[in-house]
């Protein structure tokens, strides 16, 4: 039996500050072909996103189909991984401005802080993104040559570099476009979970590095872990495109945000981020999470007691990560990190 | 492998074939069964171990972001390839959340950005006229002696003062910056005061409680029911502690963000009151409405903390003074009504008064009415409470009214001061920006004084603008001699020429209108001033700069630039990297950066954590960078080799005299022994030296030895370290413990928290209780230009980082409204051309529906190089002081680190229009 390792993300505590992007992009994907990769990113939300346009590129299942997918261009879409001319911009005679030695189309954060709306009731906030490391991964059975696999001892979906031949039906398969192909080594790659960290028992590059402690890590199946409390138990925190139907081990605590003004000014009592445009995120569960959310916030600004808001709150950063797997009858192992 | 590499390997036809396009599987497979065949999985093993290194040590990023945070360094084969946060700090106690894992995006690409093209390498030398771009790599040797020759002209042949050796914001660390504050000490030259270069001083809270910067450990968020961010954006700016704002918020805490943008922290915030820029001394004082008439006063505190008791006259407008009830009576000791006796009576803790504590003992100081005192002169003098004054201020804001001026809703003013006057514990924040504008000053002080209203001190929380660690024992490493510390805004302003910007932006009439003073009052201030004496020192004629982006930070860009480069003779820049300044420096010395010389920080206050920098062993310097400790001390040889080559022995500096007994003498400039001081004779010869020499002298960090910073990258600062309270080793930092509970005097004029200034110039422009100030803004240009701190650098620091860059757009852009823009036919990403009669640049435009009409922002502190031209953000910002910062001299208004003013960076306005890609 497969046993899961999972992640959940509070974008309450997300600060869009892409530490996260970057601890993972000097961990695994400044090298070697990946350069343009972004195992993990966050982008602003409302939005194109990254790769742009990607959550109309298709993918997923529809049933026991795998539904058709679109591969993302590389400058339009992913964006280059831009270099810039310091030396002429710097050492050189002349005026020449610092710029992209190629122009910039796409980025990873491009629309960063943008959102929608009109001033004063714009809204947006920050999605983090990293594969989803699913429990029915489309990915997986995307591929011809049965080269990506789900580890049994952790559930972290892996793509074999030696049967992989870069087909990129996986690309095309993955409803997050959150799998790569390395155009130098010709074979696909995307996150994997930080297996290499996770082994020594130290948790994710973007999960540990996270300073805005907007990440927990803990088995799925692990009744004291956050995972388990979040998901099932206080169900506030939600998978990303859950009609897609690959069953996401990433999960979301939804955003809160403040109220809207109307024509004077006045504050209303209606939802500053519109809930069709999360509901379209994480499906029609999200009202009752939010709803959850500020109850218990609630109780909080009346001086209650509230296990939830504890956990969120995660008062020590090494007890977010319960990487020790618990026995099945004894709960409540010790952690590590 | 780099881009090139990964371009050339590929080649561009075979990425066009391998992205894009649909692609469809033809069948889902079924799931296979892992053969068994894993071994492939420690390719990534593998990479791990790599990124690991092969030795470690411990670092910071001691620039002007103040954040201060531990982080492990990994080398392999000498170089730097990742750096990850210790995340080690221990909690304070159980009901608080830990500082982990502190460190930001910033800090996370150092190990790119110091092997990054821009990175200096070698000495350098212009070739050709300044700024052309073209330079030879020179020995060090050659450099050093260059330097000196110029240096010592310019003492010799200018004066002490000609020489400016500064050290900007870019090293705040105590370990590197200690290397050019001694040289310049001393020599006798000149530096400025940095917080005032930058624009940094919060004069708000001078007005209040002689200190500009107080406040908490930001875990102290975690414990408040109420919290105003006011002009500040956490979220991006103050990236480690941001969790405590969230966590708090999870906490039950009522967060009210202000700012004219929809900023990241707004989103956060439980309510966004969006105040049209520059407007927000109208909303503060319409807070203090609010909460007079709602009598929300803490009445006890009011009266033993505060100078609203004292009685004012009425008839002169002045506190009344022991010296106006009795001939030849005293200057500073002030008065309130008693209430129990019925006749006015001296204030204790006021500086005149025998009893040096606040305790109020029998007398209970009246807050209303009006009294008559009998003066020197027999006759009756009218007096009043200083709180009567202030209510009367406060009655002409009213809600409804100001919203009319700030666009924020009464019913959002009204949440947001309940809020507040409820709160057990409550933090009015005040950010960077709010000073910037002239209102700044106002704002700040009318927000002290709600605190003081509604009690919000010590452990009720209070104002924060930024709290500094008191570190003793740094002073006969960073100041052995008197140095000529000038003001900032003042010296900046002067040297570059300012005042021909803000003549021409700020029409007389429209700025006397709106401030009640015009440019013409603002330079017969400055002449005064200057008469005066004692914090300008002239414009240099050498200049060494370490760590300064003078040419991108300072207003007026291109006048201020060739204001300033007129009069040099020799101009050095010692930088890690090329900077915009650099640009134009005759000579240029590559530094160290934070990896690769010993370092310390700890006075600077958002957590009470001492962090140590420790080189991984075997680590190779980049280039021939040196540490700023070695090139002071190159150049302290340099410069006494060349003296001793004019056979100078020393030189007198007359402004400064050493006390020795009964006697007085001239402190000597001595040369002979400028090495031996320099190292305190040969024990501090290197960056190692001086940290190890510092932990051991700064009592604050005791007991803790180098040795357990080398083991941990950290020390944890004791709790002599608090500067107005103790920073108890279990609970967050508050401000002020000292004076609420050990009743001890404030440091200002009155000895008590002060809502009341009778300078003369704060009476005639009607500003000595808090009162709304107006935006300054002219309306020749249509736009506010407001420049708020970036979540992508820290001012122009890791600006220009490749990796940063690609999570931007890779070149500047400003922020518009999308209204704003449509009316004008721009586009998302259109090249724009913003100017004004100070002058223009060129950037993109990206459609910000977060950002107010009638705005164009841009992120602040790109470099200039970005811009076409050359030519940056600053170019359209024309030089303006403010009329109340510029008072000096008169009790704690007189110029020291805790009295000085700031540029006005957001008071200009300007056009815009599009331009052909």
């Amino acid at each position: 039996m497969t046993r899961q390792l999972a992640m959940v993300i509070d974008l309450n505590k997300c600060i869009g500050c892409q530490t996260c992007t970057l601890a993972c992009k000097s961990q695994w994907s400044d090298r070697d072909g990946r350069q343009f990769m972004y195992w993990n990113h966050v982008e602003t939300t409302p939005g194109q996103g990254y790769p742009r346009g990607w959550r109309e590129a298709g993918g997923g299942w529809d049933g026991d189909r795998l539904k058709p997918g679109r591969l993302p261009r590389l400058r339009e879409d992913y964006g280059f991984p831009a270099d810039f001319n310091y030396d002429e911009a710097l050492f050189r005679e002349g005026d020449a401005p610092l710029r992209p030695t190629q122009p910039m189309l796409w980025g990873p954060n491009w629309d960063e802080d943008q959102g929608s709306g009109e001033f004063p009731n714009g809204f947006f906030f920050y999605l983090p993104r990293l594969c989803n490391h699913c429990s029915r991964p489309a990915c997986q059975a995307a591929c011809p040559r049965q080269a990506i696999y789900k580890r049994a001892e952790d559930g972290i979906v892996l793509i074999d570099p030696e049967r992989c031949r870069g087909y990129r039906y996986c690309v095309a398969a993955c409803p997050y476009k959150k799998i790569y192909f390395n155009p130098l080594a010709e074979r696909s790659e995307k996150c994997i979970f930080c297996y290499p960290r996770l082994e020594k028992g130290i948790p994710q590059a973007c999960a540990f590095q996270c300073v805005g402690r907007a990440r927990h890590v803990a088995w799925r199946d692990d009744r004291e872990g956050a995972v388990w409390k979040l998901v099932e138990e206080w169900k506030v925190a939600l998978p990303l495109g859950p009609e897609h139907g690959t069953q996401p081990n990433v999960f979301y605590v939804p955003p809160l945000s403040p109220p809207p003004l109307d024509a004077e000014g006045r504050p209303t009592d209606a939802p500053r981020l519109p809930e069709d445009v999360l509901v379209g995120l994480f499906g029609p569960t999200v009202k009752a999470a939010l709803a959850r959310l500020e109850a218990e916030i609630a109780r909080r600004q009346a001086g209650q007691p509230s296990a939830m808001i504890d956990l969120l709150i995660a008062f020590r950063h090494g007890e977010m990560f319960r990487l020790d797997r618990p026995q099945p009858k004894a709960k409540g192992q010790g952690e590590k990190s | 492998m780099d881009r090139r590499e990964f371009l050339t390997s590929t080649g561009l036809c075979g990425l066009g074939l391998a992205f894009g396009g649909p692609l469809t599987a033809l069948a889902a497979h079924a799931a296979p069964t892992p053969s068994g065949a894993r071994a492939w999985e420690h390719l990534y093993r593998r990479e791990f171990a790599t990124t690991r290194g092969d030795s470690q040590g411990f670092a910071f990023h001691c620039s002007n972001c103040q954040g201060n945070c531990a982080w492990r360094v990994f080398a392999k084969n000498g170089r730097v390839i990742r750096e990850e946060q210790v995340a080690a700090y221990p909690p304070v106690n159980p009901r608080i959340p830990d500082a982990n894992p502190r460190g930001c995006n910033k800090g996370i690409v150092h190990s790119k950005e110091m092997y990054q093209g821009d990175r200096l390498l070698n000495p350098l030398r212009r070739k050709g006229r300044r700024g052309a771009g073209a330079w030879e790599r020179i020995s060090w040797d050659e450099a050093l002696r260059a330097i000196a020759q110029g240096t010592v002209e310019a003492m010799t042949r200018h004066g002490l003062g000609a020489l400016m050796v500064y050290c900007g914001t870019g090293i705040l660390s105590q370990g590197r910056r200690a290397g050019p504050l001694r040289l310049g000490s001393l020599l006798g030259a000149q530096r400025l005061y940095p917080a005032s270069a930058v624009g940094d001083m919060f004069t708000g809270a001078s007005l209040a409680y002689g200190l500009a910067t107080v406040g908490h450990s930001l875990d102290a968020w975690f414990e408040c029911d109420a919290i105003l961010l006011w002009g500040i954006n956490p979220l991006v700016t103050r990236m480690p502690d941001a969790h405590y704002l969230t966590e708090a918020r999870y906490n039950g805490a009522r967060i009210h963000a202000i700012s004219p943008d929809y900023t990241p922290s707004a989103k956060a915030a439980s309510q966004w009151l969006p105040v049209k820029p520059g407007t927000d001394a109208h909303l503060a004082m319409s807070l203090l409405h609010v909460l007079l008439r709602d009598g929300h006063v803490d009445e006890a505190f009011v009266r033993e903390q505060t100078d609203l008791p004292f009685l004012v006259r009425l008839d002169t407008g002045d506190l009344l003074r022991h010296r106006d009830l009795r001939q030849g009576g005293k200057d500073d000791l002030y008065y309130a009504w008693d209430e129990a006796s019925g006749k006015a009576a001296p204030m204790p803790g006021t500086p005149g008064h025998f009893k040096k504590t606040l305790r109020l003992g029998e007398i209970r100081p009246a807050l209303g009415g009006r009294f008559e005192v009998k003066g020197a002169n027999g006759k009756p003098i009218p007096v009043a409470p200083v709180l009567e004054l202030v209510r009367a201020e406060a009655a002409k804001f009213p809600p409804e009214a100001t919203a009319k001026v700030t666009g924020v809703h009464p019913a959002q003013l009204e949440r947001m001061a309940t809020d507040f006057a409820k709160a057990r514990k409550a933090i009015i924040n005040i950010g960077f920006s709010l000073h910037k504008y002239v209102s700044g000053t106002m704002t700040t002080w009318a927000a002290a004084l709600a605190c003081a209203l509604t009690g919000h001190a010590g452990e009720r929380g209070g104002l924060d603008t930024e709290n500094n660690w008191s570190l003793d024992g740094i002073g006969p490493l960073s100041s052995p001699k008197p140095a000529r510390f000038a003001s900032g805004f003042l010296s900046e302003w002067l040297n570059g020429d300012m005042a021909m910007t803000m003549r021409r932006h700020y029409p007389e009439a429209p700025l006397k209108a709106a401030a009640g003073y015009d440019g013409t009052d603002i330079e017969r201030h400055v002449r005064e001033r200057l008469e005066r004496g004692g914090s300008y020192y002239g414009k240099p004629r050498a200049l060494v700069l370490f760590a300064d982006n003078m040419f991108r930070r300072n207003k007026a860009e291109v006048q201020y630039r060739e204001a300033v480069l007129k009069d040099l003779d020799l101009f050095v820049v010692v930088n890690h990297r090329m900077d915009s300044t650099a640009l134009w420096a005759d000579i240029v010395l590559p530094a160290t950066s934070h990896y690769e010389a010993w370092d310390i920080r700890g006075e600077l206050g958002y957590h009470r954590f001492c962090n140590v920098t420790v080189p991984p062993p075997g680590l190779a310097r980049v280039g021939e960078a040196r540490s700023e400790w070695e090139i002071g001390l190159g150049l302290a040889q340099a410069i006494a080799a060349e003296a001793a080559r004019r056979n100078i022995e020393a030189i007198p500096d007359p402004d400064f005299l050493a006390q020795e007994g009964d006697k007085a003498a001239p402190v000597m400039r001595d040369f002979k022994r400028l090495v031996a001081d320099y190292t305190m004779d040969g024990k501090l010869a290197t960056d190692a030296d001086v940290v190890a020499w510092l932990m051991t002298n700064v009592p604050q960090i005791a007991p803790w030895t180098p040795e357990d910073a080398r083991k941990r990258g950290f020390v944890v600062l004791s709790p002599d370290a608090g500067f107005t309270s103790p920073l108890y080793a279990n609970r967050p930092y508050n401000s002020f413990e000292r004076n609420v509970y050990l009743r001890q005097p404030y440091k200002t004029m009155s000895g008590r928290q002060q809502f009341f200034i009778d300078h003369p110039v704060f009476k005639k422009q009607g500003w000595s209780v808090p009162t709304a100030t107006n935006p300054l803004r002219p309306s020749t240009y249509p736009f506010a230009f407001y420049t708020p701190h970036t979540r992508w650098g820290v001012h122009s620091q890791w600006r220009a980082n490749a990796q940063l860059l690609r999570l931007q757009r890779g070149e500047p852009y400003v922020w518009l409204n999308p209204a704003t823009a449509k009316a004008k036919a721009v586009a998302e990403g259109d090249r724009l051309r913003v100017f004004n009669d100070t002058g223009e640049f060129r950037a993109r435009a990206k459609l910000m529906p977060a950002v107010p009409p009638g705005a164009v922002v841009t992120d602040h502190a790109w470099e200039p190089f970005m811009f076409e031209g050359r030519t940056g953000k600053n170019a359209v910002v024309a030089g303006l002081m403010s009329l109340i910062e510029l008072v000096d001299g008169w009790g704690h208004l007189t110029f020291d680190p805790n009295w000085d003013g700031n540029m006005l960076a957001h008071e200009s306005s300007v056009d815009f229009e599009k331009v052909p890609s």
